[in-house]
C-alpha cells in the first residue's frame, strides 16, 4: 500500500499554516552520494565475481570426469597409476581443490590464468582467437533481436486487435516454439543441402579466412536462427508494455489537447516503455549468449560457446574458469547496468523514495 | 441564440463480449457560448461516455450510433481521428478526473504544458513557448511558475496536478472545455480552491464548460444550468434555479434527498433504494421507475418524452403529463422538513433548523444526544483529551489514546512523522468521527489503534538500541520505546507486545476494522460465506447459530443482503454490497470496538448514504463503540456523536458534533466547515 | 427479526409520506402542452396506466446473451493436444512396429504404406518413435515443472514471507541464478549425477527452471501479504498457516499457472536440447529430442522426413501448449486502450 505522508497537502495550505516540516535528518551531498552509489556497484560488481569463482571452481573439480583426457588424448586411457600421479603432479590437480584455488587464485590476479590442456597454449590466446567469432555473431544478433523487437512491438500496438496485430502475434507464438536445434537443421537441410546456397557449417571457408563476403554468407543462417529464436519473446514483451502505457489517462490528455497519434506513441508511450526496455536488453544478455552457444554447436561455428562445450566436457579446467568468469561478468555488468537504468533514467525511481512504501 | 455545440439524439453504444451496451441513450442538449453547463447523475450513468464521445476520445469498442454533433454550426458527427485531431485543443479541451494519472509520470510538467503551447502554435521560438507556460501556470495559480516547470508529476500534490492539467487544457485557448469530475478525487479543502478557480477561469475567458459532476453541492456553484443524467439519458434539464427549487422527475428529486444536509436531524439519511441499472439492456420504460416508490404504471411500458416545463427546463416523467395523477406525495419531508430546505445548510439557516428539529419529537438526534449525556448542554469548554463530556457521562472509556506518535521511514536516516502526539477517548457506546484530509494521518491511527502498525517516536533504532536489546517483554515502562504512545483498550495497554499476547483473544474477538476499499479488502477468491465466517473460523468458535452457514445467512440478512449472494464471490457485487460483506464480517464478532477506516469513501453518493444509515442502526442494535474515518464532513456530522479533526498529523480538534461544527476553533477546521457544499445560491 | 422491522417500517414511512409538502410540490403545474408523442386525450378521464404502483422489480427487457461455451477458448489446441497425449499414452494400441528394433535391411526409407513415416538411419520406425517417444518426453516436461513449480512455491513463499533482510538476501541468489546461463548448470550437474536417465534429467531441467516462477510467488506474496484482507485477517487473529493457505496459496496460484504450464515447454525444449547436444539422454532412450540428436547421417542422405516429422510434432505440442498457457494468462491488458 502507497500512501504519501506530509506531501499529500497542497502548497496553498502549506503558505496559509506555516506547514509544518515533519522530516528530520539531512540529505547527504549529491556528488558523495553519487560517488558512493556507484562504488557500491563496483564493490557488488567483485563480490559476485569472487563467489562466481569459488562456486565454478569446486564444482568443476569436484564433478566426475577426466582432465587428463583433454590433454593427453588418448593416451590417457592407457597411463599406468604412477604415470597419472606425475602427470596429475605436473598439472598442478595433486593438491586439495582449495590449495588448488588459491594457486589459481593468485595467478589469475597477476594476469596469468593459466594454460589450456586440450590446445596446451595460454588459455587468453585460445579464448582471444574465437572471441571474435562469437561477439560478430551474438553482437550482431542482439542489436537486430531488440532492433526488430522495438519495430515488432510498436508495430502491433499500433494495430492492437487488428488483423496485422493478430497475424503477426499467431506466426509470432509459433516461432517461439520452434527449438533453434531444430530450426538450424531444417535450414541446413533446405539451404545447404537441397538448395546449396549458403554453407552449412563454420565461420569461413578455410583458405579464406579475410574474405568479408565469405564471412557474411557463414553468418546468415547461424544469424537467421539466433534472432528467429528470441525475437519475438521481446517484441511480445515491448507490445504488451506499450499496451499497458496505452491504457494509462495520460494518453487521454494527450489526445484531448489535440497530438496526432503518432506523436502520443513515440513522444510519451515510448519514452515511458524505452528505460524498463533497456533493463530488459541487459537482463537478457546471457539468454541470448546461452542461444548463440547452441546455434555455435549445431553449425560448428568456431566461437565461445563451441569452446565452453568442449572445456566442460573434457574438463579443460582453466579454460572452462575463464570462460565462466567471462560469461559471468559479462551477466554480472549486465544486470547491474540494467538496475542502474532503471534508477536513473526513470525519473519516478528517483522520487520513489518520497513516497512510504509499508 | 444558437448554440456553440449541439448535441441531437445522440446514441452510444459499447460492443462488449457480453452484448450492446448502451451507455448513452438519445440525448440533446445545447451548450451556448460562455456558460456552464454541469452534468449530474451517478456513477455508470454515462456522463462521461457522453463527453468524451462528443471530443471522440472513446475506445474503438465505442461507436455513435445515431444522432448529431453540431460545432458552431458544423457537423462534426463523421469526423475521422486526423479531423478531429485537429479540433481537439483548439475548440474543445477536457480536464480528467484523476490528476494522480492524467499526466505523464516522465515528463517534467513545464514540458507537459509546453508541448500543448507547441501543437497549436507550431514553430514558435522557446522563450515564447516559455512566457505562454509561464503564463498559463500563473492563470491557474501555480506558484512559482520558474521553478515548477523544471519538476516532474510526483513532485505535485493532487490539486497542484489538476492545475496543471487545466493549464494544459486551456494551452490552446479553447471555446469549449469539458470538465469531467475535476473535483471527484481532490481533498475537501481543494476541491474548493479547484472549483474556484474554474469559476475564475471561466469568467476571464468566457469559455463555455461542461461540467461532469456527481455532487450536487459542486454543482450548485459551479454551473448555470444543470442536466440530470440517469441510466445514460438526460431526465431533466433547466437552470440552476428550476433544478434546484423546483425539480420535476423523481431522480432529481432522490438525488436532492440523499444530501446529508436534507436528512439534518433525522433518524436515517434519505437514500435512493436500489442501484442504477446496467446499460447492457436497459430496462423498458422510465429507467427510473424501479428506484422510485411513487412509479407510475406507465413508467414500466412507456419512455416518457421530454415535457417542456419552462422555456429552459424541460424534465422526461409522465409525471408531467396531464393525465398524471397531480397530488403524489412526493416526499414525506413532513417533520422539521423546511419547503426550501435545500437552502438550509446555509450556515445562518442550519442554526435555525437545528432549534427546530430538536424539539420535534424524541426520535431524533438532538433530543437522544440530550437524553444520553444527562442533559449535558455544552459549555463548549472542549478539552483536548476528549474531556468534553466532562464528569456527567455515566459511560465508561473504552478506548484511551494517548500521545500516539507514528513515524514512517522515508529513506534510511529521514523518519516523516504521520502521526504526531494524537490522544482522543472513546467511551462505550460512543461514534467518535475523526476527519481530515488525504494523509493527515487517519488510517495510522486506525491502524495503530488494531494493533497493525506499533507506534514509534521516529528516532533511528540505533539512539534508543540499549532499549531495543532489552526487547518488549520485559519493559517496564514503554513509554521512551513508543516515543510515550500509549493506546489503552479497556485499560489495557495493547502497545505492550507481553500485554498484547496475554490478552490476544481478547483484543481480536473484540476490536475489528471494517477498510475503505471493499475490493481489496475481502478475498477475491473466497465465497461470501466464508468470508463472512471467517473470523469464527480463526478463533475455533462454535457458530452461535448452529452451523457456519446458519450464521453467515444470519449476518447478511443483519446487514441487509439477500442469502442468495452467500455462495457468491466478491467480484459479482457491486462496491455497496462488497462493504456490507466486509461490515458483517466485521460483526460477526459482536465487536465492542469497531474501527472503520474510510468505509464510504470509494462509494457512489447514493449508496455512501445507504451505508451510513446501516452503520447507524447497526450501532445503535448492538451498541459497539464506533471510530469512523472519513473525509465527507457532512456523513460524519450526522453520523457521530464526536468528532475529532486531523492535521498533518495532529489531532488540532475534538468536542461534540454539534459543538465543532457549530463554533470550529482551529483555522484548519474552519477552512474544512467553510468547504461543506452549501446549496444556497443567488438568484 | 429487529432489523427486517426497521427496515420495513422505514420502508412504510418512504411509501407513505406525509401531505405536507403536497401542498407545494404536489401540483405539478404545467402551463404548456407536452411535446412528445402527443396523445391528447381528455384530462379528466383518468388513464388506469398513470395509477401509482410503486416500486416493481425491473423489467429486464430481454436475457443477455449467453457467450458460447467455446468463445475465447482454445479448443483447437486443446483436442490437438490431447489427441497427442491420448497417442503417447495408448502407443502399444497406435505403434506398427516396435520403436527399438534397428530393422537393418530397412533404413532411411523414406515413408511409405508399411513405414509410414519412414525409417531412421538406424532402420527404427519413425512413425511409433514418435509415440513411444513422446511419452517419454511428455514425462520429462511434466514432472521437471512440477518439481520446479514445487521448488518455486516454497522459496517464493518463504522469500515472501521472510522479514526484509533474508528476502533481500534469497532474491539476490535467485538473480545470480538466473543470470547464469541455464544450459551450462545443467551440463555440471549432469556430469555431477553421472550417465543420464529419464527420471536425473528431469530433476536437472526441473532444478534449474524454478528461479522465474519463485520470483514472481515472491512478489506476489508480498504484495498479497500488504493486501487489505491479509490485515483484516490478521487482526481477527489469523495465524501464519491460516493467511497461507486462505489466502496467499489461492491467489498466487493462479498467477502461476500461466509460468507453471510454460515450465512445461521449456522443459520439453530444454530435453530435447541437451539430447541433441548429446549431453541428455542416450540415442538408445527414445524421446523427440533424442530422435534428432543424430542428424548428420540424415543430412548428408538428405532423408527430410527423419528431421522435418519428430521436430513438427514437437512444434505443434509446443504451440499447442503455449496457447493453453496464453488462455490462463488472465488480466493482461484488461480496459480499452486510450489509443
Amino acid at each position: 500500500m502507497r500512501e504519501e505522508h506530509g506531501f499529500g497537502s497542497d502548497m496553498h495550505n502549506n503558505l496559509l499554516y506555516g506547514g509544518r516540516h515533519v522530516c528530520f535528518g539531512a540529505l547527504t551531498d549529491g556528488l558523495l552520494r553519487k560517488t558512493a552509489y556507484y562504488g557500491k556497484k563496483l564493490l557488488i560488481f567483485l563480490g559476485s565475481i569472487f563467489l562466481l569463482s569459488i562456486v565454478v571452481f569446486y564444482i568443476s573439480r569436484l564433478a566426475p570426469g577426466d582432465p587428463l583426457i583433454s590433454y593427453y588424448g588418448e593416451r590417457a586411457e592407457r597411463m599406468g597409476p604412477e604415470e597419472r600421479e606425475w602427470a596429475k603432479d605436473r598439472l598442478g590437480l595433486k593438491d586439495s581443490v582449495s590449495v588448488q584455488y588459491v594457486r589459481w587464485l593468485t595467478n589469475a590476479l597477476q594476469g596469468d590464468f593459466g594454460i589450456s590442456y586440450k590446445y596446451k597454449t595460454d588459455v587468453m590466446e585460445v579464448i582471444g582467437g574465437r572471441i571474435g567469432n562469437t561477439l560478430l555473431l551474438g553482437g550482431t544478433g542482439f542489436v537486430l533481436i531488440f532492433g526488430l523487437a522495438l519495430l515488432l512491438g510498436v508495430l502491433c500496438a499500433w494495430h492492437e486487435g487488428r488483423l496485422a496485430d493478430r497475424v503477426i502475434c499467431q506466426v509470432g507464438t509459433v516461432t517461439s516454439c520452434i527449438p533453434e536445434f531444430w530450426l538450424s537443421l531444417v535450414l541446413i537441410l533446405i539451404f545447404a543441402v537441397n538448395l546449396k546456397w549458403l554453407p552449412s557449417s563454420g565461420a569461413y571457408t578455410a583458405g579464406r579466412a579475410e574474405d568479408p563476403g565469405d564471412r557474411i554468407l557463414h553468418l546468415i543462417l547461424p544469424m537467421t536462427v539466433v534472432v528467429t529464436g528470441h525475437l519475438w519473446y521481446y517484441a511480445y514483451m515491448i507490445r504488451n508494455r506499450i499496451l499497458e502505457e496505452l491504457r494509462a489517462d495520460y494518453v487521454l490528455l494527450a489526445k484531448a489537447k489535440g497530438m496526432k497519434r503518432r506523436s502520443v506513441m513515440f513522444r510519451h508511450c515510448l519514452r515511458n516503455v524505452l528505460p524498463s526496455y533497456f533493463s530488459i536488453m541487459a537482463i537478457s544478455v546471457p539468454h541470448i549468449m546461452g542461444g548463440t552457444y547452441i546455434v555455435e554447436t549445431v553449425f560448428s561455428f568456431p566461437g565461445l560457446g563451441t569452446l565452453s562445450y568442449e572445456s566442460a566436457r573434457y574438463k579443460d579446467y582453466n579454460l572452462l574458469m575463464v570462460l565462466c568468469m567471462l560469461s559471468g561478468a559479462v551477466v554480472i555488468l549486465c544486470s547491474l547496468a540494467a538496475q542502474t537504468v532503471n534508477e536513473r533514467v526513470d525519473p519516478r525511481m528517483a522520487g520513489a523514495g518520497r513516497t512510504v512504501l509499508k | 441564440m444558437s448554440g456553440l455545440l449541439e448535441v441531437k439524439n445522440l446514441s452510444v453504444s459499447f460492443d462488449t463480449p457480453q452484448g450492446e451496451v448502451e451507455a448513452v441513450r438519445n440525448v440533446s442538449f445545447t451548450l451556448l457560448p460562455g456558460e456552464v453547463l454541469a452534468v449530474v447523475g451517478e456513477s455508470g450513468c454515462g456522463k462521461s461516455v457522453l463527453c468524451k464521445s462528443i471530443m471522440k476520445l472513446l475506445p474503438a469498442t465505442a461507436r455513435i450510433k445515431s444522432g448529431s454533433i453540431r460545432v458552431n454550426g458544423a457537423d462534426i458527427t463523421g469526423y475521422g481521428g486526423r479531423e478531429m485531431q485537429k479540433l481537439r485543443g483548439r475548440l474543445f479541451s477536457m480536464v480528467f478526473q484523476d490528476p494522480m494519472t492524467s499526466l505523464n509520470p516522465t515528463m517534467s510538467v513545464g514540458a507537459q504544458i509546453g508541448e500543448a503551447v507547441r501543437l497549436h502554435q507550431p514553430r514558435i521560438p522557446r522563450e515564447i513557448v516559455h512566457d505562454r507556460v509561464r503564463e498559463l501556470m500563473e492563470l491557474t495559480g501555480i506558484d512559482r511558475p520558474g521553478e515548477r516547470m523544471r519538476q516532474y508529476p510526483y513532485h505535485f500534490s493532487g490539486g497542484m496536478r489538476q492545475r496543471s492539467v487545466m493549464a494544459i487544457a486551456l494551452a490552446g485557448n479553447p471555446q469549449i472545455l469539458f470538465a469531467d469530475e475535476p473535483t471527484t478525487a481532490l481533498d475537501v479543502t481543494i476541491q474548493e480552491q479547484i472549483l474556484t478557480l474554474f469559476r475564475e477561469i471561466q469568467k476571464k475567458l468566457g469559455t463555455a464548460t461542461v461540467f461532469v459532476s456527481h455532487d450536487l453541492g459542486v454543482v450548485a456553484r459551479a454551473a448555470d444550468r444543470v442536466a440530470v443524467m440517469y441510466a445514460g439519458k438526460i431526465v431533466e434539464i433547466g437552470t440552476v434555479a428550476e433544478i434546484f427549487r423546483d425539480p420535476k422527475h423523481p431522480y432529481t428529486w432522490g438525488l436532492m434527498q440523499a444530501l446529508p444536509a436534507f436528512s439534518k436531524g433525522k433518524e436515517a439519511l434519505r437514500t435512493i433504494p436500489g442501484m442504477p441499472p446496467t446499460l447492457l439492456h436497459p430496462p423498458k420504460g422510465d429507467a427510473f421507475a424501479c428506484r422510485n416508490a411513487h412509479a407510475l404504471a406507465i413508467d414500466y411500458e412507456e419512455e416518457p418524452p421530454m415535457f417542456r416545463v419552462s422555456d429552459t427546463h424541460y424534465a422526461a416523467t409522465w409525471l408531467l403529463d396531464e393525465r398524471a395523477p397531480k397530488n403524489i406525495p412526493w416526499t414525506d419531508a413532513g417533520e422539521g422538513g423546511q419547503p426550501d430546505l435545500i437552502l438550509s445548510n446555509h450556515p445562518l439557516a442550519r442554526e435555525h433548523l437545528h432549534t427546530k428539529s430538536g424539539n420535534a419529537g424524541g426520535k431524533n438526534r438532538m433530543s437522544e444526544g440530550a437524553e444520553r449525556y444527562g442533559g449535558d448542554t455544552g459549555t463548549g469548554d472542549t478539552e483536548r483529551y476528549g474531556g468534553d463530556t466532562g464528569t456527567e457521562d455515566a459511560e465508561p472509556v473504552l478506548l484511551d489514546v494517548q500521545h500516539l506518535t507514528h513515524a514512517f521511514p522515508l529513506t534510511k536516516k529521514v523518519m516523516v512523522k504521520a502521526v504526531d502526539d494524537v490522544s482522543f477517548q472513546i467511551r462505550k457506546g460512543e461514534i467518535f468521527g475523526l476527519v481530515g484530509e488525504s494523509g493527515s494521518g487517519k488510517s495510522t491511527v486506525a491502524r495503530c489503534i488494531m494493533n497493525i502498525y506499533k507506534p514509534n517516536d521516529g528516532h533511528p533504532p540505533n539512539r534508543n538500541s540499549r532499549s531495543r536489546k532489552r526487547g518488549f517483554e520485559d519493559k517496564d515502562n514503554a513509554d521512551d520505546l513508543y516515543g510515550g504512545s500509549r493506546i489503552l483498550y479497556k485499560g489495557i495497554d495493547t502497545c505492550n507486545l507481553a500485554i498484547f499476547r496475554k490478552n490476544r483473544r481478547m483484543l481480536q474477538t473484540t476490536r475489528q476494522i471494517v477498510f475503505q476499499d471493499s475490493n481489496s479488502s475481502l478475498n477475491q477468491r473466497m465465497k461470501v460465506c466464508d468470508i463472512i465466517t471467517e473470523p469464527l473460523r480463526i478463533q475455533h468458535i462454535t457458530p452461535p447459530r448452529g452451523s457456519l452457514r446458519a450464521e453467515a445467512e444470519f449476518q447478511m440478512h443483519y446487514v441487509g443482503l439477500d442469502a442468495e449472494y452467500l455462495d457468491k464471490y466478491p467480484a459479482e457485487l457491486s462496491g455497496g454490497q462488497r462493504q456490507r460483506v466486509a461490515i458483517a464480517r466485521a460483526l460477526t464478532m459482536e465487536p465492542e470496538l469497531l474501527v472503520a477506516d474510510e468505509p464510504i469513501a470509494s462509494l457512489d453518493v447514493s449508496i455512501q448514504a445507504q451505508i451510513v444509515n446501516l452503520f447507524r442502526h447497526l450501532q445503535r442494535e448492538h451498541g459497539f463503540s464506533f471510530l469512523f474515518i472519513a473525509h465527507d464532513l457532512a456523513m460524519v456530522e450526522f453520523l457521530c456523536d464526536r468528532v475529532g479533526v486531523m492535521y498533518q498529523g495532529r489531532l488540532v480538534e475534538t468536542g461534540k458534533t454539534q459543538e465543532v461544527f457549530a463554533n470550529p476553533r482551529h483555522e484548519y477546521t474552519k477552512t474544512l466547515l467553510s468547504a461543506i457544499p452549501e446549496y444556497g445560491f443567488s438568484l | 427479526m429487529i432489523t427486517e422491522r426497521l427496515i420495513m417500517r422505514m420502508e412504510t414511512e418512504q411509501r407513505c409520506g406525509s401531505n405536507a409538502v403536497q401542498k407545494r410540490y404536489g401540483i405539478v403545474e404545467i402551463n404548456s402542452m407536452e411535446t412528445g408523442a402527443g396523445k391528447q386525450e381528455s384530462a379528466e378521464r383518468m388513464d388506469h396506466r398513470f395509477e401509482i404502483v410503486g416500486i416493481r422489480p425491473a423489467t429486464q427487457a430481454e436475457p443477455a446473451r449467453r457467450r458460447k461455451w467455446y468463445e475465447g477458448r482454445p479448443v483447437f489446441a486443446a483436442v490437438l493436444l490431447s489427441a497427442i497425449i491420448c497417442g503417447c499414452l495408448g502407443c502399444d494400441l497406435i505403434m506398427t512396429k516396435d520403436p527399438a528394433f534397428l530393422d537393418l535391411e530397412n533404413y532411411n526409407v523414406s515413408p511409405c504404406r508399411e513405414f509410414l513415416f519412414g525409417t531412421d538411419t538406424m532402420g527404427r520406425d519413425i512413425f511409433s518413435m514418435i509415440w513411444y517417444g513422446g511419452r517419454v518426453s511428455l514425462f520429462i516436461g511434466i514432472a521437471a515443472t512440477l518439481l520446479s513449480t514445487s521448488a518455486a512455491i516454497v522459496f517464493g513463499a518463504a522469500s515472501g514471507c521472510a522479514p526484509d533482510w533474508a528476502d533481500g538476501l534469497m532474491m539476490r541468489l535467485t538473480e545470480i541464478l538466473l543470470s547464469v546461463p541455464g544450459l551450462l548448470v545443467v551440463i555440471l550437474l549432469q556430469a555431477v549425477l553421472g550417465k543420464a536417465n529419464v527420471v536425473s534429467i528431469s530433476f536437472v531441467i526441473g532444478i534449474t527452471g524454478w528461479m522465474g516462477i519463485a520470483k514472481v510467488v515472491r512478489s506476489e506474496v508480498r504484495q498479497i501479504r500488504n493486501s487489505e484482507y491479509v490485515i483484516a485477517s490478521r487482526c481477527m487473529g489469523g495465524g501464519f498457516f491460516h493467511i497461507l493457505w486462505k489466502h496467499l496459496t489461492p491467489n498466487f496460484i493462479s498467477s502461476i499457472m500461466f509460468m507453471a504450464v510454460m515450465n512445461i515447454r521449456s522443459a520439453i525444449v530444454a530435453e530435447s536440447t541437451l539430447s541433441f547436444m548429446g549431453i541428455g539422454l542416450p540415442v538408445d532412450e527414445i524421446t523427440w529430442g533424442s530422435m534428432l540428436s543424430l542428424p548428420e547421417q540424415a543430412l548428408l542422405t538428405n532423408s527430410w522426413w527423419i528431421i522435418l516429422i519428430p521436430g513438427l510434432f514437437l512444434i505443434a505440442t509446443l504451440v499447442c501448449i503455449t496457447s493453453l498457457g496464453n488462455y490462463l494468462r488472465a488480466g493482461v491488458n484488461r480496459g480499452e486502450s486510450n489509443f
